[in-house]
């Protein structure tokens, strides 16, 4: 049976949707609220064990021998764990570019400090932690390479020997004639940026508690895990278990972002319960382990990049080079945030050609993860530079160079040179409102003034896609199986009519289990009250990967609206029975099923579940008569990626115009923002009030790339950034608020034209707010080209006082 | 391990007589020795205001104060601020009416920062709001939510204090026990099920 999803909230089988689309709070909040959820530690079982990690000082050096037996004397103490038992139970890990990736603990060497070396299980947190402390640890210091230029050349440090290399990966793609482009190219714009590492930092840190029975060989694992499936599968290879032995059961967690990390954290959780006899181990992250050594760090690249633009400002061709600092060996895909760009390469723009020269490089730092956006935002950060410095070299209006070079409405679906398709999108129609809802021209005129009398005041307008609905395909390139992702949904009615919506995902911030509810309650005109949306364990959970890379809205919705299809044809099936009719004139209209017109032949979804439940021997012969349904949603029509790199990969394109204006204090360098407003379309919008939180969290994460958040390593590899005082999480102080506009362009490919929109907003902000902010040092002359555009950095930049690495490294050159 | 120094607290008007290693945090205390997780930990060093809970009705950073030190005070935890019969605090409702949170785990601190500054002022300025809310840090909302919610909950309560909306009694309410004399959990008992 093909199962047509709808397309249009005016397809469901219900006049009057009453969820779907309006501005619903949330079913999960209440909970959350009283403080009844339980996250992971909240989690107690019986005989439970607490782990504490012993983690390396060094950012390279060998390991001579570790001596374990005091601690492992000491009273409380039940277990302990070193590379040796990584080394006779693990595989390495599969999340690194081939070659790469090591154990944990580690094994003969370390690579970054804050490396697990050895871990203790004890009767308390505490004891764990002391016990720490008798552990020795005997190292052989190596010289550590910590910037990736060196870690390139001849004769530098090796993170890890064995490669004889520390570039991971070095790939050159070609999209269309660029060399051509660059040739002929009236104007040709190159410069230079440098992103500093950035990360997730959701408020939880990573936590698991895992039993692995040694005589079973059963693991179930408990977690603040962002993808339970996936994090199981990676767990089973990990340890060369058959797949159905690993059983995670993720419990609801304080956001993830992508950097939740936690594969490490079970590793040595799973190791110690096992050495424990299968007793319960507990490990808590703490925020200095967050920061120094989990899944926190994201995005430390180094970019040349230029921009090829015809004699009336169209853009002809964008080349990229990129060397991005891994850290370590790789590990934590880190490798498919160099990628993603792939799925948006040239932006919302018409540039038919272009480049990208990525090298991937280890060092030796913390292995560099994923984070919200995975990748394209800092390549939006470089992309809307240099539109802004073509547009001040030619004399042209920023947002109109912009405009000039869109892709129009009627070329949706447009494939985009790096082989991602586009579904559809209003580019000029979001400009349009972005630029009315800021008042540009009173911004400009604003700014003009304010200029005169020598304010270092900047406008800065930038626009971004977010590439939505995660799929495999894209990271091919980076030795990824290409595949789809699938996500599904069992629906059931009970005796009494109420539905039961059965998922594979932990609650993590957006709202879905309300979503959920939504549609299910809409499809069937049912009280959002009467459906109830349960987590299961990963075995047995529908197909789930979960929340990432702004799927699961999308994702979900097409799940539970192919399951309500599919339970809808069900009973369609016995009411037609019942009424001794054909199913194709039963009709499901208003949470009825009936014959059109015929009011006395109608049944409600409790008598037509209740038969089924009750009275099956009324059903047509052969009938299932479970009044449940279960579908599995994953992108339509996508393709594996061609010799470079080209995939239709991720199915929806949103798009966002930012508008920013700030204030540089001449004297201190500090970026006040004045005016924040922007324009977006992600189709659909299914519930507005979770999209604006989406999009007013991402606004807060991309001022604190662009202005605060940094890990900054010294020359030995030791991390100074161990605690929120250093490693700056912007405050209510810092983020202004922002007045938005929505445009609604419906996919044509997704269940009720919704757009994946979790990641949209730090694609845009910080390259707008770096426009902004350069816009305010034009007038002096000199460049902001570093993120995070700190007020030292700015400072010494305004005050001359030294450009060199905070500075622009590279004149703004332009060659005709 | 059972702890060494015995500390009598009343906790959302219960009181409890236990004994506590003198190392232990308040915060480790609360969620591991009583069972109340309601308050959560972001960072363990002072900042992100995760754990911010009201000893006699002055919100501290749990993290950072010692179970010992909170001998004979009264603590109010997010558990504290529904009503009787469940009813969510005005306070909560308005952070569910106005999507002040999305993971929810930087919440009770919020929900408690923002009950100390309408019990010292029902109607804040924006001052003090800022001055306020920017002690605590939420990764998800972006704060606008956040923001809204507390002028929402400003106006429900319309001048009441916190503590006097489910009448005498409740959190901080003037019949509060001003020092615990009944031990619920036993003698010792509130370290059991706990790991120490
Ligand atoms: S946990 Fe106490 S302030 Fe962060
Ligand atoms: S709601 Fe997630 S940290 Fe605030």
């Amino acid at each position: 049976m093909t199962v047509e999803i709808p397309k249009r909230i005016d397809q469901l089988p219900n006049p009057e949707p009453r969820y779907i689309g309006k501005r619903v709070t949330r079913r999960e909040d209440a909970a959350l609220l009283t403080g009844r959820v339980e996250f992971i530690d909240d989690v107690a079982l019986p005989r439970m064990l607490h782990a504490a990690i012993l983690r390396s000082p060094f950012a390279h050096a060998r390991i001579r021998s570790i001596d374990t037996s005091e601690a492992e004397a000491m009273p409380g103490v039940e277990a302990v764990v070193t590379g040796a038992d990584a080394l006779r139970w693990q595989r390495v890990s599969g999340s690194s570019p081939d070659g790469w990736g090591g154990r944990c603990p580690a094994v003969e060497k370390v690579t970054f400090v804050g490396e697990p070396v050895a871990a203790v299980a004890a009767t308390s947190r505490y004891l764990a932690e002391d016990a720490l402390e008798r552990i020795e640890v005997d190292y052989e210091p190596l010289e550590p390479v910590v910037d990736p230029f060196a870690a390139m050349e001849e004769g530098s440090p090796l993170v890890m020997e064995a490669n004889g290399t520390n570039v991971m990966m070095h790939r050159v793609f070609t999209w269309g004639e660029v060399d051509e482009a660059f040739d002929t190219a009236a104007h040709v714009f190159t410069e230079r940026f440098r992103w500093n590492r950035v990360g997730a930092n959701p408020m939880e840190t990573f936590g698991t508690v895992c039993e692995w029975d040694p005589v079973t060989l059963e693991m179930t694992v408990r977690g603040a895990i962002q993808s339970a499936s996936f994090m199981g599968l990676g767990r089973a290879a990990t340890f060369g278990l058959p797949t159905n032995l690993v059983n995670v059961k993720a419990n609801a967690h304080g956001g993830s972002f992508g950097g939740k990390g936690g594969g490490r954290g079970i590793d040595i959780a799973a190791m110690l319960s096992r050495k424990a006899g299968g007793r319960p181990v507990k490990w808590i992250e703490d925020r200095v382990e967050y920061l120094t050594s989990g899944g926190s760090q994201a995005w430390d690249r180094h970019y040349e990049a230029a921009l090829a633009v015809d004699a009336d400002g169209r853009m002809t061709g964008f080349r990229v080079t990129l060397v991005d600092d891994l850290g370590a060996n790789g590990e934590g895909y880190g490798s498919i945030s160099a990628a993603k760009p792939l799925t948006a390469f040239t932006g919302p723009y018409t540039i038919p050609a272009a480049g990208y020269d990525l090298a991937l490089v280890a060092t030796n730092k913390l292995p560099s993860g994923p984070y919200r956006g995975m990748g394209p935002p800092p390549h939006f950060m470089v992309l809307e530079q240099l539109v802004d410095i073509a547009a001040r070299a030619l004399g042209v209006d920023p947002a109109e160079l912009r405009r000039r070079n869109f892709i129009p409405p009627e070329a949706f679906p447009y494939t985009i040179p790096s082989g991602n398709e586009y579904d559809s999108g209003s580019y000029e129609e979001v400009l349009d409102a972005a630029l009315a809802l800021a008042g540009y021209d009173d911004l400009l005129r604003w700014r003009d003034a304010a200029r005169a009398d020598g304010r270092l005041v900047g406008v800065g307008v930038a626009t971004a896609v977010e590439p939505g609905v995660f799929d495999w395909n894209a990271y091919a390139t980076v030795g990824l199986p290409q595949t789809g992702v699938p996500e599904g949904a069992t629906v059931s009615f009970d005796i009494r009519g109420c539905a039961t919506v059965r998922v594979g995902f932990a609650m993590e911030g957006q709202g879905q289990y309300t979503l959920v509810s939504q549609v299910v309650a809409d499809y069937f005109a049912l009280d959002i009250d009467s459906v109830r949306v349960i987590q299961l364990d990963t075995l047995a959970a529908p197909p789930s990967f979960g929340p990432g890379g702004s799927r699961l809205g999308v994702a979900i919705t097409g799940a539970v609206l192919g399951a309500c299809e599919r339970l809808a044809e069900k009973m369609r099936t016995v009411v037609a029975g019942l009424m001794q009719t054909t199913p194709e004139t039963i009709e499901l209209r208003g949470g009825r099923f009936g014959i059109p017109g015929v009011p006395e032949a109608q049944m409600s979804l409790a008598q037509v579940a209740g038969t089924m439940l009750a009275r099956s021997d009324l059903l047509p012969p052969g009938m299932d008569p479970l009044p449940e349904a279960t579908y599995v949603w994953t992108a339509p029509d996508r393709t594996p990626a061609d010799e470079m790199g080209r995939a239709k990969s991720y199915l929806t394109a949103a798009q966002a115009v930012h508008v920013v204006a700030v204030e540089i204090d001449p004297d201190t360098g500090q970026v006040e923002i004045v005016k924040y407003a922007l324009a977006d379309d992600c189709g659909t919008r299914l519930n507005p009030v979770v999209v604006e939180g989406q999009t007013d969290g991402g606004i807060a994460q991309g001022i604190g790339a662009a202005l605060y958040e940094q890990y900054v390593y010294d020359d030995e590899g030791q991390p100074l950034t161990a605690s929120f005082m250093d490693y700056l999480i912007p405050t209510i102080a810092e983020v202004p608020r922002s007045d938005k506009a929505a445009v609604v362009t419906p996919s044509p490919f997704t269940a009720l034209g919704a757009k994946g929109c979790g990641e949209g907003a730090i694609h845009t902000t910080p390259a707008a707010v770096m426009c902004a902010i350069n816009d305010a040092l034009a007038p002096l002359g000199v460049r902001a080209r570093e993120t995070p555009a700190t007020p030292e950095r700015l400072w010494r930049l305004i005050s001359g006082a030294g450009v060199g690495a905070s500075g622009s490294t590279g004149e703004e050159r332009e060659q005709s | 391990m059972i702890g060494d120094r015995r500390i009598r607290v009343s906790v959302n008007g219960t009181a409890y007589e236990v004994g506590v290693e003198p190392r232990t945090t308040l915060v480790d205390f609360l969620r591991a020795d009583l069972g109340l997780t309601g308050t959560h930990v972001g960072c363990e060093h002072g900042v992100c205001g995760a754990c911010t809970v009201l000893v006699d009705g002055l919100a501290v950073r749990s993290c950072l104060m010692l179970a010992v030190q909170a001998d004979g005070s009264e603590i109010t935890t997010v558990e504290g601020l529904e009503g009787p019969e469940g009813e969510l605090h005005p306070i909560q409702e308005a952070f569910l009416e106005e999507h002040g949170l999305q993971c929810g785990f930087c919440t009770p601190g919020f929900l408690m920062a923002t009950y100390e500054m309408l019990t010292d002022d029902p109607k804040p300025d924006e001052d003090e709001i800022m001055e306020v809310l920017g002690g605590q840090i939420c990764r998800c909302t972006g704060y606008q939510g956040i923001r809204r919610a507390v002028d929402c909950a400003i106006d429900k309560l319309g001048g009441t204090r916190p503590a006097d909306v489910f009448g005498a009694g409740g959190p901080e309410g003037p019949d509060a026990p001003d020092a615990p004399d009944a031990d619920p959990v036993g003698a010792d008992g509130a370290g059991e099920g706990s790991a120490r």
